[in-house]
């Protein structure tokens, strides 16, 4: 079925229907990982720069360090990823033994919108950027790292990928990606930097080393 | 409505441009400037990345049917609409029948330069829908009911005070002087509409052919927020965001916001295929996908012009240019400023309406230096001036008589060279009528043009005469 | 004993008489044996930047044969003028026609002065003695369309006594662009006012160009500023002694 657009544009091109399509020219070759320590600090260190805050921590650590979180930000509601990693990891469960109120991640999103934390693992991650990846699932909803004001995103280095192509060439096939760097920032009013304008203001990575 | 644009004023404007405008666009633009070369700099592939970008865009530009047939299928197959709008009355119809449809009273709008083309901001407000708009700078504009001066940052031009004062008045609040208090006020405030809205209406930076999908670049999460909140999103694309496939969009990831504000990628990127899958998770349960012609397929025929389609959106060319760094956005009079609208409005409107554009700029080529896509600006600029001085294949001139007949005296005076020579020996006599320190000033139409802002230096073809007579006698006079 | 064909140049013909002569004694000098057909008049840049391509021609006409009467290589004094020539001569012409190809031929034998001095005649010391804080305004044909990064510091390097400030902003352009001054000389006022200011924020005390259409704007605009500060054409620091 043909269309008038694509009607004008076949007419001004000077194509058919059966004009071939050229081949697309190359791409260059993709970047090669480096050390995993090499990548894994690289990430850590652009979180940084891009005013996350970033740490390694092992999974006997997590407690006292959401305790340190919670107390620094002032949660009192979160809301958390349904993911088997982060069950075995008792995070839902650790929040609620310190007072912390939980919504479930797919509770009606005026809900999720009094969360003040919404934790997550990430798909993939970028270390040349500092790009945490996210598909999303029904375990996994979108909202969860972009309504609360603070983001921790719970990684390990087996997500690391050296470049974007890696990254489409496994993820190409969803029907949502996204690709977070650093907490949400503006500089629409008079180029003063602000943090956290709709999307979460604070933006935690904890790299586990297990 | 109608879609003819107004008559662009570009040299009007620019006799009395507010000082205040090229004063906050250029803060703007050295701090994108300094950024972009920070990025540059540590990117030692980075011109086989323009030279790779360029040749993309190039072939998807001469392939466009092709790829948009297939990214209509794919967008189909995910559970998308896709919709053909050959106008920009025809994409505004589009989006208030799904619109009324869906009984929609509120939409949410991320910053999108597409729908600011087809002006649908204005159409749904007719409709009774109140449509915001949710990018700070967008909404801030939105309030104060002016246009952008700048395409990243378009309400750099107003000043915290002014904007504390918008917000006090619309908002009936008392807010205080302070940016990062005014964001957080305009946090709380849209918040509410995020959650409420029963649309939104997106643009899209790039189309992927191969997988049906929409990719949006954006900072601050209301280009998320716009499109996980409401059951149902809207995208206004124009159909040369299409781009062949995944592998290609690596390519323009990395170009983009180091082009565009000096990151190595905008906060955000999201990569939308269809609406939302499964039941559980957030995400509209309705997309569409609107392709705008709007011109674009005309802009098609001239292998010159259309380079302009290659356009990534960057703004870097803005960013460069000395003549939109002394005038600011609204110069243009158009949803586009900068060197990439000095050649884009005059094809999309016509030379009839943009004459003026493509005469603002000194052809310096700063712009060419920093296109991601190394679209060759000077080259289209003066394409175009031949279009609107003698006219072409696409288009009559559109040059004032008057114009067209002094260059055609220029010319004559210039190939006839005895002409020339002549009026070089006589042109010395009108000196003492203007002489001031050894300058000409005060002079008449056309040349007051020149001294009303610096003076002329004298008139005095001396060398061929010196070559003639004086020379061939004393062949080895020292130099002076 | 090379030989070349002076290209004048109409804004050179009509302002900078001084320059020109200059040019010849340099050259002169340098050993380089000189023509000056008289027929020329200007390159027909002004015409065709403002898209009357149809009008050059003409004027490209009365060029080509002036100048093809010798096969010597042509010199200009202005990066625009020469890239014109250069870079533009060929299109204007149908090709198989023997325009082309006599513009095709012109192209390949014109040359930016500093462009010839450096990279034809490989001389980068003519023994100029410039005592004075120096600084250069890099004009925009000059840089981006002719491709001249290096060729006038590496001239200004061996001039004796010559201190070397950099301008802030130097590859900015200085808002000259031909008949831009008259179609919006508001606009150019504001560029040229930025250059100005930067040109006397730099401390030198002299502003050199390679552009004879940069150095008419400069110049006026560092006059009107009542400023001191002498702007010249290299050429015309180059043969000082």
């Amino acid at each position: 079925m043909t269309n008038l657009v694509i009607e004008n544009i076949r007419r001004s091109l000077g194509r058919t229907d059966q004009s071939p399509l050229s081949l697309r020219p190359d791409i260059y070759e993709p970047r090669l990982p480096e050390s995993v320590d090499s990548e894994v600090a690289r990430f850590l260190d652009e979180i940084k720069k891009l005013s996350g805050v970033s740490q390694k921590l092992s999974p006997t650590n997590i407690a006292s360090a959401l305790k340190a979180l919670i107390a620094e930000q002032n949660i009192r509601k979160a809301t958390v990823w349904n993911t088997a990693h982060l069950r075995q990891l008792g995070i839902a469960d650790t929040l609620q033994s310190l007072g912390v109120e939980l919504a479930s991640p797919n509770a009606d999103k005026h809900e999720i919108a009094q969360c003040d934390l919404g934790i997550t693992e990430a798909d993939y991650l970028l270390s040349e950027t500092g790009t945490l990846v996210l598909r999303s699932s029904a375990e996994k909803p979108r909202a969860v790292s972009l309504v609360p004001r603070v983001h921790l995103a719970i990684v390990c280095p087996e997500m690391l990928r050296a470049d974007m192509h890696q990254v489409f060439a496994e993820a190409k096939d969803s029907d949502y990606l996204v690709f977070i760097t650093g907490p949400s920032r503006t500089a629409d009013i008079e180029l003063t930097v602000t943090l956290g304008v709709h999307g979460p203001k604070n933006l935690y990575v904890w790299m586990m080393d297990e | 409505m109608t879609d003819t644009h107004p008559y662009i004023e570009f040299e009007k404007y620019s006799e009395h441009v507010p000082p205040s405008i090229p004063l906050a666009v250029q803060q703007a633009t050295s701090r994108f400037v300094g950024g972009r070369a920070a990025r540059v700099a540590e990117l030692p592939q980075w011109e086989q990345l323009r030279q790779i970008g360029s040749d993309i865009r190039q072939h998807t530009i001469e392939n466009m049917d092709v790829y948009l047939t297939k990214l209509e299928e794919k967008v189909e197959e995910a559970g998308g609409h896709v919709h053909w709008a050959e106008t920009a009355a025809e994409a505004r119809r589009i989006v208030l029948q799904i619109a009324k449809e869906n009984n929609v009273k509120n939409v949410v709008k991320s910053k999108s330069m597409a729908t600011e083309e087809i002006e649908l901001n204005h159409a749904l407000e007719a409709a009774g829908i109140e449509s915001l708009e949710t990018d700070l700078g967008e909404y801030i504009i939105q309030l104060a009911g002016t246009g952008p001066s700048h395409i990243i940052v378009p309400a750099v031009h107003l000043k915290k005070e002014e904007i504390a004062a918008l917000f006090s008045a619309k908002l009936d609040i008392n807010a205080p002087t302070d940016p990062i208090e005014l964001a957080r006020i305009a946090r709380e405030v849209l918040r509410e509409r995020f959650l409420n809205a029963g649309m939104g209406i997106s643009g899209g930076n790039f189309l992927i052919a191969e997988t049906g999908t929409l990719v949006m670049v954006t900072n601050e999460g209301n280009g998320r927020m716009c499109t996980t909140m409401p059951d149902l999103h809207v995208a206004v694309v124009g159909i040369d965001k299409v781009i062949p496939d995944w592998a290609s969009l690596t390519v323009f990831l990395k170009l983009l916001a180091r082009s565009a504000t000096g990151q190595k990628l905008s906060t955000y990127t999201q990569f939308i295929t269809g609406p939302r899958r499964a039941e559980g998770e957030f995400g509209p349960k309705e997309f569409h996908l609107v392709l705008l012609d709007n011109g674009r397929s005309k802009i098609l025929k001239d292998p010159i012009g259309r380079d302009v389609l290659k356009c990534i959106r960057c703004g870097a060319c803005a960013n460069v240019c000395p003549v939109y760094k002394n005038v600011g956005g609204f110069a243009y009079g158009s949803f586009i400023s900068g060197p990439i609208g000095a050649i884009l409005s005059p094809q999309m409107y016509g030379t009839q309406t943009a004459r003026e554009l493509p005469y603002a700029s000194t052809l310096c080529g700063a712009c060419a230096d920093v296109c991601p896509v190394k679209i060759p600006i000077p080259t289209i600029l003066r394409h175009l001036r031949r279009r609107v001085a003698q006219g072409d294949e696409l288009s009559e001139s559109s040059m004032p008589a008057p114009i067209r007949a002094t260059a055609s005296l220029a010319s004559l005076a210039l190939a006839w060279n005895w002409i020339y020579r002549l009026g070089a020996r006589l042109l010395p006599i009108i000196n003492p009528f203007f002489r001031k320190d050894n300058w000409l000033s005060g002079m008449p139409y056309p040349l007051n043009r020149w001294t009303k802002v610096r003076p002329l230096p004298p008139f005095g073809a001396r060398f061929r005469n010196w070559w003639k007579n004086v020379r061939s006698a004393k062949e080895t006079e020292s130099p002076r | 004993m090379p030989k070349a064909q002076l290209f004048i140049t109409c804004l050179g013909d009509q302002f900078y008489t001084s320059t020109l002569k200059n040019m010849t004694y340099l050259l002169e000098r340098l050993g380089v044996e000189l023509t000056f057909p008289p027929e020329q008049t200007c390159c027909g840049q002004p015409l065709f930047n403002n898209g009357f391509e149809d009008k050059t021609r003409p004027v490209a006409l009365n060029f080509m044969r002036a100048f093809a009467k010798s096969d010597a290589p042509i010199i200009g004094p202005s990066g625009s003028c020469v890239s014109m020539v250069k870079h533009h001569y060929p299109s204007l012409f149908k090709e198989g026609t023997p325009e082309h190809a006599l513009a095709v031929d012109i192209a390949s034998r014109t040359f930016e002065f500093t462009e010839y001095l450096v990279n034809v005649l490989k001389v980068t010391d003519v023994g100029a003695v410039y005592p004075h804080k120096v600084t250069y305004h890099a004009s925009c044909h000059y840089l981006r369309e002719m491709g001249l990064k290096i060729e006038a510091k590496t001239l200004l390097n061996q001039v004796k006594g010559l201190e070397f400030v950099q301008l802030n902003e130097e590859e900015t352009c200085c808002g000259f662009g031909g008949a831009f001054t008259v179609t919006y000389p508001e606009v150019s006022r504001s560029m040229m006012e930025n250059k100005v200011k930067h040109i006397i924020s730099s401390g030198a005390d002299t502003v050199v160009t390679c552009e004879p259409g940069c150095l008419m704007n400069v110049a006026g605009g560092l006059h009107k500023a009542g400023s001191p500060i002498r702007a010249m054409h290299i050429i015309d620091l180059l043969a000082s002694k």
